[in-house]
């Protein structure tokens, strides 16, 4: 494990059993993530995209003082709502830590694994 | 002389009545006769076909089974689990693949597909929202399912499509070749043998536009391929297809798969899959899958 610069919270994982982590089957290659990799983020949601064929959630994650959008992509509502997922699930100003697969290439975008609401503790997705 | 004009032109309209009328009347029976003609022609014609159906195997539909709910396929989208190397790889992941008994040509097109993988540029032709999988793909899918019995067709839907296979049991033949063309989904007609129904596709489009494939690690097959499908349900949870393979330009043998679906719990819903509604992965111009910021533009470090 080593942090990355980010000034709130950027761990990126080794490899290891917890990065099990491919979500369900996508409607395209899953060639831009790095599986190997697991990123959390603390961060304010700015919007969650309800919608086919991917739930897109955008959070807002201070990094260096700078505020920086990442975008997480998740399965289909269809396939989310059958698994504890609301429409709103996340509201913008939530405050939430974050797990993504990251790009590969560095862009602030990834498969969202899982997340944890800071006001309650309560988890979605993959937290272990 | 005038009487005598009135006269003639009384009997000149008489005439001209009368005639109309007659004709009417003629045109009429005419239509009668015709319409009467036609529906004789189609009496003969619905008899043919109910005879035809009649004799056919399909069963009534006290005899149909139940294959009401919603069901999910097993497992993962590897299409030929017990030859993909390594064991459990993922579809799509880079060096995974599987071992169908390809010929020599869809050997080295495999080949070519797994190197594409392998430079993140192998695209998935249903990332083009719109497209269907195709067969036999729509029988190797995530999310959900739906068989819904008739005794005059069986169709098989699927809710990440669009899919819907039509299996038609009517006792129909497929269409003669010079009346069938490629499509996704193929031409499926059926019979029930007891509870399992057995049916034969043709005509699925295959690899002939490049735009089906058969999983994500490159699988493809011809449009001449056929198969043979028996679908059943095996316990109260379990739906299973077992299908087998020919192709005379992809493989040198029979090709034999089974994938099963879980029931899911009563009252579970299906949804509508409109994958157009929001897709923020379109393919770039090299193959490569983009990714689009919530402004709709790429987010990609690198863009071609």
């Amino acid at each position: 494990m080593r942090a990355m610069k980010f000034s709130v919270l950027a761990l990126v994982f080794a490899a290891g059993a917890l990065l099990v982590t491919r979500p369900a089957a996508a409607h395209h290659s899953a060639a831009m993530f790095d599986d190997a990799k697991v990123v959390e983020l603390k961060g304010t949601i700015k919007e969650m995209q309800w919608k086919n064929p991917h739930v897109w959630i955008q959070v807002v994650v201070d990094q260096d003082g700078k505020p920086t959008e990442w975008s997480l992509e998740a399965g289909s509502p269809n396939s989310l709502s059958r698994n504890g997922w609301r429409s709103n699930t996340f509201k913008a100003g939530d405050e939430v830590a974050v797990r993504l697969n990251p790009m590969k290439d560095g862009t602030p975008a990834g498969q969202f694994i899982g997340a944890k609401f800071q006001t309650d503790g309560k988890t979605i997705g993959r937290w272990q | 002389m005038m009487r005598r004009t009135a006269i003639v032109l009384f009997v000149a309209a008489a005439v001209f009545v009368g005639t109309r009328l007659i004709a009417a009347q003629a045109g009429s029976a005419l239509i009668a006769a015709q319409a009467q003609s036609t529906l004789i022609a189609a009496q003969a014609q619905s008899a043919a076909v109910a005879a035809q159906a009649q004799s056919a195997t399909h069963a009534p539909a006290s005899a149909l089974p139940d294959w009401s709910g919603i069901w999910a396929m097993q497992g993962p989208t590897v299409f030929d689990r017990a030859s993909v190397q390594p064991q459990n790889g993922r579809a799509g992941d880079p060096g995974v693949r599987e071992f169908p008994p390809y010929t020599d040509e869809f050997e080295a097109a495999y080949k070519k597909n797994i190197e594409l993988i392998k430079q993140g540029l192998f695209p998935d032709p249903i990332t083009n929202c719109g497209t269907p999988h195709g067969f036999p793909r729509v029988m190797n899918l995530p999310d959900v399912y739906e068989f819904a019995v008739t005794p005059q067709a069986t169709y098989i839907l699927t809710e990440n499509g669009p899919n819907i296979v039509r299996v038609y049991t009517d006792g129909r033949k497929h269409p003669a070749a010079e009346d069938r063309w490629g499509t996704y989904s193929g031409a499926s007609v059926g019979h029930w043998e007891g509870d399992t129904l057995v049916f034969e596709t043709v005509s699925a489009k295959g690899n002939s536009d490049h735009d089906v494939i058969v999983d994500r690690t490159g699988l493809m097959l011809s449009g001449d391929a056929h198969f043979v499908t028996r679908l059943r349900k095996v316990n109260d949870m379990t739906m299973e297809a077992q299908m087998v393979i020919e192709d005379p330009k992809a493989l040198k043998g029979p090709w034999k798969i089974t994938k099963q679906y879980r029931k899911l719990p009563a009252g579970t819903w299906a949804w509508d899959y409109g994958c157009a509604e929001n897709n923020r992965n379109p393919i770039s111009s090299s193959g490569k899958t983009l990714t689009l910021g919530p402004d709709g533009k790429p987010i990609d470090k690198k863009v071609d």
